[in-house]
């Protein structure tokens, strides 16, 4: 009896040894299958480019599948930083702003001059000597605007400078509207903050024999905390948010900017190029210009171009021998003129590489193809800066990004300490760059 | 008859052996996967998470840099974590507080129930059994300012300019957490208590009944005395939830607004995972486990000399 009890025991613990092992085992999904990483969540236009991006590479490469890995809203951080610990990154990825990080670790594959040649993509700064992404396309950032809502109260023109164009939203407010769509519960809250910083901080054209404001950060030459500009962009961060923003914006966060500005309740967005995807799938009716960031320190306004540092797909090391050369005509197909224009489409970003014979983002939809037609035209007309992507090695550490919107909700909720806000943007800043 | 007897005590020896090797074996097999994952995924984890606190760990590299006990040095002038520890102590605190006597409250109560005490006693414990995510989702809508359920009834009932932001104001969020947990937690506490009162003697109940003694008396002499030691476990059960709050931060606020909901255990994945400084946080957590260990043992203790008392 004992012994059948000993037996018993040892088949029940065997058993439950096997399934967990087995629940810890892998599954090979398909040795000629590339697999693609991204965030697409609900985002039509992206979807429909994946699709058309897929159809081409299996179409160009019998046999083999493309399978995409949909991040839904999430960026890849977490995602990456768990597949490297079970070493099976995606073999194409995109990289967002962490191209260092995946590179310094050794899991990207550096990419050809040759490669950046045959599509005409200008070559991006190299990152410790070495190029990883295949760009996609010029995304710029700036101001959308509700035509009618601004027109009524007086104003046609973009606002050269901050004051005009606080002056500008107070008219707008006068009129009876909402001058400006703002959340501050997500990353979107630092974008005003961001939007000065990078144009008033940093050179219009980068000159490398200056060191920029992130370089000289670094160096510990220039500290925001003793910065009059960086004193000055706070005030007026403070004077948007007394004038210009709503009681409870704290609970509001992108979807509800979109939604605000979208349904016609708000005359003023400042956000990426990128919202011009989402205008055709969401009908929006009205007519929209997209205007340059005006200056808080008498510069012309520009528009900022956030894709001119290393951004974008890349192939990373888990792609070996023929998945290596798949992976690479993976990007091949990105370029395909059909499928370019269609993710120009889906991501309402420019053409960056020159030789594919397409222009720019398409839509059926007039006040889409509008927006994109008045975001070409101002973009030729005032210009970009690249604000603070200037390359790899000279940007802020990429988490100080949410430490723009940290601070704007520390502004949101009262705090009115300029010492106190400018500390905690240096202290994040030091905090952040031992991180990298 | 010597021989014989030996032999049969050698048998039972054998067998007594055989049987002790057995009952070895198969603790060995029952315990063995237990202990190889406890040990995979918690002690090793802990181990390597000391050993990474020594690091510059980023979280993206597979061969760390050694920097000696520059993350702990860095640990002693770091006002972000000092808020961070002034915040969950403050929350904890008002946890304590109230799942340990407001639950004991509440228990009270719903003993007394003559009525539909089972559906009662189930309302209350309802939130218990939502995953934390669900509660926090929850809580999120219904403190949304301007469609969140709680503004939506004031502005119904003509009481529009009581509406708040409830997660943005830095005076109403701490509350806004304390209430997100307490509404999770309080059925399971007083469930704790209302399992203790049923242990009290009938005879004690019409004892005080015939000596005249009032709902007060009663609580005071007989219920109280008997609801201690649960007492002392729902203080601890409430000190672990406090300082534990982590979830409830990640889901609703994520630390804001700016730093102002920073718990301990937020500040970790903040610094670990969206800093990737996973060598300093390493630290921090080093530093906290430390600390919680120095209050456990001294609650231990107290524990323990209570149990003598009684």
């Amino acid at each position: 009896m004992n012994r059948l009890t000993h037996w018993g025991a040892a088949m029940v613990a065997g058993l439950a040894l096997s399934a967990s092992l087995m629940g810890c085992g892998g599954t090979d999904e398909g040795a000629k299958t590339i697999h693609v990483a991204r965030n697409i969540g609900g985002r039509e236009g992206f979807r429909r480019h994946f699709e058309a991006w897929k159809a081409q590479f299996e179409k160009a490469n019998p046999g083999w599948k493309m399978a995409l890995i949909d991040l839904g809203n999430a960026e890849g951080e977490q995602y990456y930083k768990s597949r490297i610990a079970t070493g099976d990154l995606p073999e194409v990825i995109m990289t967002w702003q962490l191209t260092n990080f995946l590179a310094d670790g050794g899991h990207l594959v550096p990419l050809p001059d040759a490669f950046y040649e045959k599509v005409g993509l200008p070559l991006p700064p190299p990152y410790k000597g070495k190029r990883y992404t295949s760009q996609g396309g010029m995304q710029i950032q700036g101001i959308v605007v509700n035509k009618r809502m601004w027109a009524d109260a007086g104003v046609t023109q973009p606002p050269t400078t901050w004051d005009d164009f606080v002056a500008a939203l107070k008219k707008v407010k006068a009129k009876g509207y909402a001058p400006l769509v703002y959340g501050g519960r997500e990353w979107s809250a630092g974008q005003p903050l961001f939007y000065a910083i990078a144009t008033n901080l940093y050179d219009v054209e980068p000159d490398p024999s200056k060191p920029s404001w992130t370089k000289r950060m670094d160096a510990g030459q220039v500290r925001f905390a003793s910065s009059p500009v960086a004193r000055r962009i706070l005030e007026r961060m403070i004077e948007l948010v007394d004038n210009c923003v709503v009681k409870g914006a704290l609970s509001d966060g992108y979807n509800e900017e979109q939604r605000d500005f979208y349904s016609g309740k708000g005359a003023t967005w400042m956000m990426g190029c990128w919202l011009g995807g989402d205008i055709e799938p969401n009908k929006v009716d009205f007519e929209m210009e997209y205007w340059p960031i005006p200056s808080m320190t008498g510069r012309p306004p520009k528009f900022i171009m956030t894709s001119s540092t290393q951004n974008g797909w890349a192939i990373t090391t888990s792609a070996k021998g023929e998945k290596l050369v798949k992976a690479r005509a993976a990007l091949d197909a990105f370029y395909d003129p059909h499928v370019y224009q269609l993710f120009l489409n889906g991501e309402s970003q420019f053409k960056e590489a020159r030789k594919v014979p397409i222009d720019g983002p398409k839509s059926a939809w007039p006040p889409a193809q509008k927006l994109y037609d008045n975001m070409a035209a101002n973009m030729a007309k005032y210009g970009t800066t690249v604000g603070f992507h200037i390359a790899l090695e000279d940007m802020p550490p990429p988490a100080f990004i949410m430490t723009l919107a940290r601070v704007m909700q520390e502004i949101l909720s009262g705090n009115r300490d300029l010492d106190q806000l400018l500390r905690m943007m240096d202290d994040d800043w030091a905090s952040a760059r031992k991180g990298m | 008859m010597t021989s014989v007897s030996e032999a049969g005590v050698q048998s039972g020896r054998r067998r007594a052996s055989r049987a002790a090797a057995g009952e070895t074996f198969a603790s060995l097999v029952l315990c063995g996967p237990a202990v190889v994952l406890y040990v995979a995924f918690i002690v090793l984890p802990a181990i390597l998470g000391f050993a990474y606190s020594l690091t510059d760990w980023t979280g993206w590299t597979r061969s760390p840099t050694y920097v000696g006990l520059a993350n702990f040095r860095e640990l002693l002038g770091d006002t972000r974590l000092l808020a961070a520890v002034k915040f969950t102590l403050f929350e904890t605190l008002l946890l304590v507080l109230f799942l340990t006597f407001g639950a004991m409250a509440l228990a009270v109560l719903l003993d007394r129930l003559r009525r539909l005490k089972g559906l009662i006693r189930a309302l209350f414990f309802y939130p218990y059994i939502l995953s934390v995510l669900v509660s926090a989702l929850l809580f999120q809508y219904m403190a949304n300012y301007r469609e969140g359920a709680v503004n939506t009834i004031l502005r119904s009932v003509g009481l529009g300019a009581a509406a708040q932001d409830w997660m943005g104001d830095p005076g109403l969020v701490p509350y806004f957490i304390f209430a997100l947990v307490v509404w999770s937690g309080l059925g399971f506490f007083s469930t704790l208590y209302l399992a203790a009162l049923q242990t009290v003697p009938n005879e004690l109940y019409e004892a005080a009944a015939i000596d005249g003694a009032g709902p007060l008396s009663v609580f005071a002499r007989i219920q109280f005395p008997m609801l201690i030691p649960t007492l002392t476990t729902n203080s601890v059960l409430a000190l672990i939830t406090g300082v534990n709050l982590f979830s409830q931060i990640v889901v609703t606020t994520q630390g804001g607004p700016g730093y102002r909901t920073f718990t301990v255990g937020y500040y970790i994945y903040w610094l670990g995972v969206l800093n990737n400084r996973q060598g300093y946080a390493s630290a921090v957590s080093f530093v906290t486990f430390a600390a919680l260990v120095g209050v456990a043992a001294v609650q231990v203790a107290l524990l323990r000399r209570k149990a003598v008392q009684l």
